[in-house]
């Protein structure tokens, strides 16, 4: 340290008769740092020394009210949902505000309280400290390199080849059994299940050749007789789980029967009649795209203004979208309710990520429904 | 029935004597009488077992003089854009053949109609026609071949409000936001705000489909659901009690976010600027 010059370092008996203030004393001085000035901020005992004390205590005191009053108000707050027609809506619509106040007011009132000691309690003083050097000493640094190499060189391990080996070899294993467990649950092979892994087929693939349903939201399946010319529904696979499953949220669009509408080539006959079905996931990141504009036929979305054309295959006219919106192929069954007659014939989405195997749907020739 | 029972005695006696005097008289007048009743009855019965044709009727005739007011106005202000037979005209306004009544209602109602200028799309404006002028024109689109019908009596399902919020999640926010404050659409157009829309408004547009909005018929939401859209806007997104205590006009987080980096930063800049000031 570079202030030991200037304070001569204490004799053993020194040290054992200094008591702690002195002990504090002599610490800052060996960190270059002097105390100029110090002292009691009152007189203990005189009344203003009380008066400080009661201050500082007092939000202490509300910071412990306001934390009961959060228990309190978590606890027993009428929190169920009242209509406004009962006019009982108001207690409701104050429960979160009286959460938040209560445990932040507690939290600042001990804050306060913490700098008010600080401020009222704490003895006033001046310390002023010496500027040091950024670096340690050359001589430290050398020496301290020197040592630590020198205790290598002499602990015998270095001219022992085997043992070298076996020390790496050990610690190498020991690493590899702490890694294992907390990587091993990200890998994962998307492939697995061949042509049927995920990312491959929706909800909409045949279950055991049986085709899929469309239905409400609710699993109500759909009729065309349900939907009037110019409406949109949105439609979910006829399983378990089906309004859950990400990937397979479907428009069912009825168009007007004098509406000129082209297909892209190869999806001639996809649609039923006037009914088409278009995945309902944006092809630039994925948002739900169901904004309908049902004279237009535009359909928007909603987080980067893409608007994909039903009229003409929707395809992509505005906005950062590339692709179009994949359509199902879809007929009606035996008992007159709306199935997919497979799964898409694209990948939906963003989908994996123009990898090659899908067309190039860009420059792709449309044709008349 | 007083009458005859008190004058009874002497036409009885008249009648009875008459009767008697010729039986063949009797047998004509009593065949004749029973031809009479059996013909009433037949006929009640016929009235009685065809409902549909006879209250229809009967109701056609009540607004008969309601469709001739409605042609009147609709000659009057409607027949430039609409064409003379409801046909519609090209580039000025479209058919108006099997809306039904709904529509008309819908338009009418919330001003949009009649137009005041060509724009991306019509602005709800205090409506031209009043109450009893939109019922006549109600019912002369509704007589040109019919269509949904405006509803009557309660339209709010109060029992449902959850269900109804998760429809209105479903089927509607995407455009009118789920604070129901409306949003952008492509090229000008705009779904309008929630805010003024009265019961009949909102159940009369998801009948219609008024200009881009899609349209809901009975099948893809029933009137039950409909009733519970209707009260969920009408209660929890209107009259809700904002806990928050400032809405930020219900616009969503780029306002909200906005603010939130305004104010916020500017306090936390002026509070530094004060611990500084005191150090």
């Amino acid at each position: 340290m570079s202030g030991q010059g200037q304070v001569p370092a204490p004799s053993d008996e020194q040290l054992r008769s200094m008591n702690r203030e002195q002990l504090g004393r002599l610490g800052t001085q060996l960190d270059d740092v002097q105390l100029v000035e110090w002292g009691e901020r009152y007189i203990p005992g005189s009344p203003a020394d009380k008066r400080a004390e009661r201050k500082v205590a007092r939000w202490f005191l509300l910071a412990a009210l306001f934390g009961l009053a959060f228990v309190v108000v978590f606890i027993w707050w009428p929190a169920t949902y009242r209509t406004a027609a009962s006019g009982e809506q108001l207690m409701y619509a104050l429960y979160t505000p009286m959460i938040g106040l209560t445990l932040g007011l507690s939290i600042l009132c001990f804050g306060i309280g913490i700098i008010a000691i600080a401020r009222r309690i704490a003895p006033h003083e001046v310390a002023v400290q010496q500027r040091h050097e950024g670096m340690s000493a050359e001589v430290d640094r050398q020496t301290l390199a020197a040592e630590v190499m020198d205790t290598l060189d002499k602990s015998g391990v270095k001219r022992r080849g085997m043992l070298k080996g076996t020390l790496a070899l050990g610690g190498a294993g020991l690493g590899l059994a702490a890694v294992v467990p907390i990587l091993g649950g990200l890998i994962k092979n998307p492939w697995a299940k061949g042509p049927k892994s995920d990312l491959w087929v929706t909800g909409w693939a045949p279950v055991n050749g049986e085709r899929v349903r469309l239905t409400q939201v609710d699993g109500t399946p759909v009729r065309p007789s349900d939907m009037a010319a110019g409406s949109m529904m949105t439609v979910f696979p006829g399983l378990p789980g089906g309004a859950k499953m990400s990937d397979s949220a479907v428009m069912l669009i009825r168009l007007r029967p004098n509406d000129v509408v082209r297909v892209r080539a190869g999806q001639q006959g996809w649609q039923y009649g006037d009914y088409y079905a278009f995945s309902k996931i944006c092809t630039h990141v994925g948002c739900p795209t169901s904004l309908y504009e049902q004279q237009t036929g535009r359909i928007l979305c909603p987080c980067h203004q893409s608007q994909f054309d039903v009229y003409d295959g929707c395809r992509p006219v505005f906005g950062p979208a590339t692709r179009p919106l994949p359509q199902l192929p879809i007929t009606v069954d035996d008992e007159g309710f709306f199935i997919a007659v497979s799964d898409f014939h694209e990948a939906v989405g963003p989908g994996f990520w123009e990898n090659g195997k899908q067309p190039q749907w860009k420059s792709e020739p449309k044709e008349e429904a | 029935m007083s009458q005859p029972e008190s004058d009874g005695p002497s036409a009885g006696k008249q009648r009875g004597t008459r009767l008697r005097k010729g039986s063949k008289l009797f047998r004509r007048t009593s065949g004749a009488l029973a031809l009479l009743v059996a013909l009433f009855t037949v006929g009640l019965l016929y009235a009685a077992l065809s409902p549909s044709n006879a209250p229809a009727q009967a109701a056609q005739a009540a607004s008969q003089s309601e469709i001739d007011a409605g042609k009147a106005l609709y000659q009057n202000s409607c027949i430039s854009c609409h064409g003379a037979n409801l046909q519609g005209v090209q580039d000025r306004g479209p058919s108006l053949i099997g809306v039904g009544s709904a529509a008309a209602y819908f338009q009418l109602a919330t001003g949009r109609m009649p137009a005041t200028e060509n724009g991306a799309q019509m602005a709800r404006k205090a409506p031209v026609f009043s109450e009893q002028q939109i019922k006549q024109l109600e019912a002369y689109i509704q007589a040109n071949g019919g269509g949904p019908e405006t509803p009557t009596g309660d339209l709010r399902n109060m029992n449902d409000l959850a269900k109804g919020g998760e429809l209105f999640r479903l089927n509607c926010a995407s455009c009118h936001n789920f604070t129901g404050q409306g949003g952008a659409l492509s090229q000008g157009k705009f779904a309008p705000p929630l805010g003024a829309a009265t019961d009949l408004d909102i159940y009369t547009a998801m009948q219609s489909g008024p200009e881009n909005m899609p349209k809901f018929s009975d099948g893809q939401l029933t009137p039950d659901e409909k009733k519970a859209i209707i009260a969920f806007v009408q209660t929890v997104n209107k009259e809700q009690i904002d806990p928050g205590g400032f809405p930020l006009g219900g616009f969503g987080p780029a306002p909200e976010g906005l603010i939130a980096f305004v104010v916020g930063m500017v306090a936390i800049v002026g509070v530094t600027l004060w611990m500084g000031s005191r150090a």
